[in-house]
């Protein structure tokens, strides 16, 4: 007589939420607005971390080489760059870029360096930039060992600075997910005790006629699923919309533009949010409805 | 078959509900648990049920030892025994047919059996033309056929009533012990617990009489004594 009765829990699932329709829109309003928090975090996170690759990209050190390297040095010196851990990309920059650089830059008073199109006082130079600022000094060491190199000229305290805050915010967002994530759990599993309160009495029923506990807590999961996905999908919507109008906002302003940086947009990360809100969404059902359980099945 | 070996019973709160109880309700029997309230009926109810431990002695079910029973295996033992209230405890949002299939829901019966089974034992508490009925427009004794049918709609070994007849008058009281009768008829052992004197005296059946924790008489006959 074994019979495969998930068929009947999730229909008892969907019973009770269309029964318990004030417990259930309790339900999802709070978890949407936690869910709302916790998108919102998240999204910043990312874009925190998207705009910080940017700035670290730009962020780079000059490699000045020695006068007299051949071009075989110039090129193996590159292949060693390369080679070390954190470096992102190795650009190279002649004596003549570096002079119409400087020119440029001087624009009507090019005048002023008039000679130096005959002897050019300018080095070659390698312009790298890192993957990861955190690695800034040990990478500065390794090339200074390399053959040919005469020094390194960078702005290393904007680079540790920057490494410092990126480092930071990345943790907070981090904490506060964390402490976000367990918020809701007590916060669900609080609404569904309610429900199950208020179904104390087929639970006891259950027990009575021979019921095992999980097929007692069949009906709660689902319960919790459904709650957790239809708030997900909610906020998802919510949020998306709210992003957008965001994001339009800022990248309109002036300095942004000027600044060169640019944000996810909605659909960049729409797959991973979706991803996230469900499997938070389901779990934070699953768990709550759990926690809230506990206390029920010890007759 | 149920077998008490020398059980007793105290509460946290020191006092003691069962004191050395011994007896042995064969297969098939139907037996009467009697005495006032707070004589300590409801606790050895309790202990066949397995909502309560016993604090020393041994209880044996179906030839099986549940005193140290795992809190796992409790719901199979139960599916062993179907169980009725004085207060029915059916749910009110379900109807009569759905009350009783929740039953066989629950032991994970097929839909097919249940269509089979459920209306099979609705007429044999007469209740074939209620199915659709909730438990609100029923009357007392109705409600209590349908926690009849919930009881032993698995084919219980065993029925335990406690106080099935405590909240109806007179004439439905008769309807269900007849209906106890019936079901004890067809093989099921039967326990009711009760202090309905007139049907004890009238049922002329064995009559366990617990008074202060101890059991005091074990025969068969009327509510006080043999007629």
């Amino acid at each position: 007589m074994k019979y495969n009765s998930i068929g009947y829990l999730i229909g008892e699932g969907f019973r009770s939420v269309a029964k318990q329709k004030k417990m259930t829109s309790a339900s999802i309003i709070i978890m949407c607005a936690t869910m709302f928090i916790f998108g919102a975090f998240y999204l910043i996170g990312e874009n925190i971390n998207f705009i910080m690759k940017q700035v670290e990209s730009q962020q780079g050190m000059r490699v000045i080489i020695d006068e007299n390297a051949s071009e075989d040095e110039i090129t193996n010196m590159k292949s060693k760059i390369r080679e070390i851990k954190g470096v992102n990309q190795v650009t190279f920059y002649s004596k003549e870029d570096a002079l119409s650089a400087v020119k440029e830059q001087l624009g009507d008073q090019k005048d002023i360096i008039a000679g130096y199109d005959v002897d050019n006082p300018f080095p070659d130079s390698y312009f790298v930039t890192l993957t990861d600022l955190t690695l800034n000094n040990e990478v500065q060491e390794q090339i200074l060992k390399i053959d040919g190199v005469v020094e390194i000229t960078a702005s290393n305290d904007t680079i540790s600075s920057l490494a410092t805050v990126a480092r930071g915010i990345q943790m907070a967002t981090l904490g506060l997910l964390v402490i976000l994530i367990i918020i809701s759990v007590f916060i669900i599993s609080y609404t569904i005790k309610l429900t199950v309160y208020a179904r104390r009495r087929e639970i006891s029923i259950m027990k009575y006629v021979g019921a095992t506990n999980g097929f007692i807590r069949g009906p709660f999961v689902v319960e919790g699923i459904i709650i957790g996905l239809v708030s997900a999908l909610i906020t998802l919507a919510i949020v998306g919309v709210a992003y957008n109008s965001i994001v339009n906002g800022i990248l309109s302003s002036s300095v942004v533009q000027m600044m060169g940086i640019t944000l996810y947009n909605f659909s960049d990360i729409f797959v991973k949010l979706l991803i996230v809100y469900i499997v938070l969404g389901t779990g934070i059902g699953i768990l709550g409805s759990i926690i809230s359980m506990r206390k029920y099945l010890k007759v | 078959m149920i077998e008490f070996r020398n059980v007793s019973k105290s509460y946290t709160s020191g006092q003691e509900a069962v004191h050395d109880a011994s007896f042995i309700i064969n297969k098939g029997e139907f037996a009467f648990l009697v005495g006032s309230s707070g004589s300590g009926k409801s606790t050895l109810i309790k202990l066949i049920l397995k909502e309560e431990e016993p604090t020393s002695g041994n209880i044996i079910i179906n030839g099986k030892d549940i005193t140290f029973l795992k809190a796992s295996r409790v719901p199979y033992l139960r599916r062993s025994m179907g169980i009725v209230f004085q207060d029915f405890r059916l749910l009110p949002d379900k109807t009569v047919y759905e009350n009783v299939a929740f039953a066989m829901h629950v032991v994970r019966a097929t839909p097919k059996h249940i269509r089979r089974q459920v209306p099979l034992v609705l007429s044999q508490v007469g209740l074939a033309d209620k199915a659709k009925v909730y438990p609100n427009e029923l009357s007392g004794g109705e409600q209590q056929r349908v926690a009849l049918a919930r009881a032993i709609v698995n084919n219980p070994s065993m029925l335990i009533a406690d106080e099935p007849t405590g909240n109806l008058d007179p004439n439905t009281a008769w309807d269900i012990m007849g209906l106890l009768n019936d079901i004890n008829l067809r093989g099921t052992t039967v326990v009711v617990a009760t202090h309905a004197k007139d049907i004890v005296d009238k049922m002329n059946k064995r009559v366990i009489r617990i008074d202060q924790g101890n059991i005091v008489r074990d025969e068969k006959g009327g509510y006080d004594g043999e007629i």
